[in-house]
């Protein structure tokens, strides 16, 4: 390829002799080119942020007290003190917990089913799937048209099968409100883990099931001996994933819950969302998300980091 | 579970039923919340709080439809939502290719970069949407359309290059090479190389970044209000009004669900990539 077509698309402004050496330097420094748009970026929207936040905390930013007078740890002691932010952080381990673990074993059934092929397998793929291509927004929304009394048919439905009156307040009432975030984060999620699951036992050679089966092992060693210990790797990376996106708990709260009653389904991230944006104590908020962060941090580098060795390359 | 083994035993034909009747709950599970999402959209306000509920209207009707997109704005949100989901997934694409193509082939940065990348879609959302609340009131960013692209490029990053990451190293590094030694510069190897044979690569990762912007709610919560607002933020307006706008909240969701479906299933097939960050080839 000629070699002026190449100044022409790398630059399109001065004088060509100059032009030359430019295009030599940037050829020189090429990979440090293609990766400083994204960085440049990433640095500006969530590095440089987070250092202002760092900032913020330590000062006054509130827009009910004025003046930004240094103010040492106290925004962190007051998150740290707030029964409520202690109390967000606990729902937020529970219901995350518990979620992961119903999604990892329902997805996990799931994947089992569909292991080997069976009419209509690409169908039901197709199905299966379409939770994860939804706004949580709109989970949340679809869980309230079925759970909301009075118009939810949730209890007459379960009224008709129990054969007794059913009238269970599913977004008000303890701890059902719990079951009802637990149930759309279940239906949104469970795909999640059914896919990479999945992904996992297909991969598995299939001699190895062929090989076991002339031993004269049965199916439950069998999944014991050969699944358990193929599907390792990729239960801990479906788990991670999965275990991170669910501590940020924060839509289907906002649309089910809005925290109620009182400050009951209150997780993490809606907890610093009120002090901070209906609340307007931006600095306390700002301070009880950098404790969040740590958090969340420390759950990365064990488990990411762990993650990033185990990766095929 | 328990039938890995002896299922293999059986003629190919036969379908354990245990198995198909656990997958035939879930399928009920998963369709039934949209089945009355979509019931609940053409059903007329009378048929609300009957009992037994109203399992089909006899007569459907499209009111919601208009309400949501007109009345209350949906319409709006709708085009904010393609104007921004779609620049920040050619940009995030774009930008995430170029590092992508970096660090496979030049291994820039080592591990650590794009450890950093990765590290960067585990933060949680609150701690960063904090501080750029400020900065954007600051800059006069706050509830505008650049505002919010920029936004969710800098968040659908780390997916777009971690995709086009791995989806480089499982590419052969022979034809740019060749490229190289017939006197190409690396941004030609790149370019008119690399790119057009990366090309289902770079789609698959766009898709799922799209879908990502068009389905986030965070970001757009705070960071907009009556402007730049998308579809996912409309659904403010349906909380706590006891019954009223059901039919309108449901038809919404319908009209904000089809794309983002219709192009996860056609892209399903790089499914478990997009999932797991390309560290998984499905």
């Amino acid at each position: 390829m000629p070699h002026t077509t190449t100044i022409s698309r790398m630059t399109t402004t001065g004088a060509p002799p100059r032009l030359s050496t430019l295009a030599q330097w940037a050829d020189r420094h090429f990979k440090w080119l293609l990766v400083a748009p994204a960085v440049l970026l990433i640095l500006a929207l969530s590095i440089y942020p987070l250092l202002f936040s760092l900032v913020v905390s330590f000062i006054n930013y509130d827009f009910q007290v004025p003046g930004h007078a240094f103010v040492g740890l106290k925004n962190f002691e007051r998150v740290v003190f707030d029964p409520v932010a202690r109390w967000s952080l606990l729902l937020t381990a529970c219901l995350s917990s518990i979620s992961v673990a119903i999604e990892f074993v329902l997805g996990l059934l799931v994947a089992l089913t569909m292991v080997r092929s069976f009419p209509g397998r690409g169908v039901v793929m197709s199905i299966l799937i379409v939770p994860l291509f939804i706004s949580p927004v709109i989970v949340g929304q679809a869980w309230t048209l079925l759970l909301q009394r009075p118009f939810g048919p949730t209890n007459y439905i379960l009224t008709q099968l129990l054969g007794q009156e059913v009238t269970i307040g599913w977004m008000t009432e303890r701890p059902w409100l719990y079951v009802s975030l637990i149930i759309a984060d279940v239906w949104q999620w469970t795909p999640f883990m059914f896919v990479v699951l999945l992904a996992g036992l297909t991969a598995i050679p299939p001699n190895l099931y062929e090989a076991a089966e002339l031993d004269g092992v049965n199916a439950w060693q069998a999944f014991w001996a050969i699944t358990l210990p193929h599907l390792g790797s990729m239960m801990l990376l479906a788990l991670t994933f999965r275990l991170l996106d669910a501590i940020r708990m924060f839509d289907t709260i906002f649309i089910m819950t809005g925290g109620g009653p009182g400050t009951q389904t209150y997780t993490a991230s809606y907890y610093l969302y009120t002090v901070g944006f209906t609340q307007f104590h931006l600095s306390q908020a700002t301070a009880g998300s950098w404790l969040f962060l740590i958090f969340t941090a420390l759950v990365v580098t064990l488990l990411v980091r762990r993650l990033l060795k185990v990766e095929p390359v | 579970m328990a039938a890995v083994a002896p299922a293999r035993r059986r003629k190919r034909r036969s379908v354990p039923i245990g198995r198909m009747l656990l997958l035939g709950f879930f399928l009920v599970f998963v369709l039934w919340p949209l089945y009355w999402m979509f019931n609940t959209s053409i059903k007329p306000s009378d048929d609300y709080l009957t009992v037994p509920p109203v399992w089909f209207p006899a007569e459907p009707t499209l009111v919601h439809y208009k309400a949501a997109l007109f009345a209350y704005r949906g319409l709006d949100g709708l085009i904010n939502s393609l104007i921004i989901s779609l620049s920040a997934t050619v940009l995030s694409a774009l930008l995430g290719t170029l590092m992508a193509y970096s660090l496979a082939r030049y291994n820039t940065g080592g591990q650590h970069l794009s450890f950093w990348v990765l590290s960067q879609r585990f933060l949680p959302p609150i701690g960063i949407v904090l501080p750029v609340f400020l900065i954007y009131r600051g800059v006069g960013l706050y509830d505008t359309h650049i505002g919010l692209i920029i936004a969710y490029t800098v968040f659908t990053l780390p997916v777009s290059v971690w995709m086009m990451f791995a989806y480089f190293r499982g590419m052969p590094k022979s034809m740019e090479e060749a490229a190289l030694v017939d006197g190409c510069t690396r941004w030609e190897a790149f370019w008119r190389v690399a790119v057009p044979l990366a090309a289902p690569g770079i789609v698959a990762a766009a898709v799922f970044a799209f879908i990502a912007c068009w389905t986030e709610f965070f970001f757009a919560l705070i960071l907009t209000s009556r402007t730049a607002f998308t579809l996912p933020t409309v659904f403010r307006s349906f909380i706590g009004f006891q019954g009223a706008q059901y039919g309108e909240a449901a038809a919404l969701a319908i009209v904000s669900l089809v794309p983002s479906i219709a192009l996860g299933v056609l892209a399903q097939r790089h499914l478990v990539r997009g999932l797991t960050l390309g560290a998984v080839r499905g």
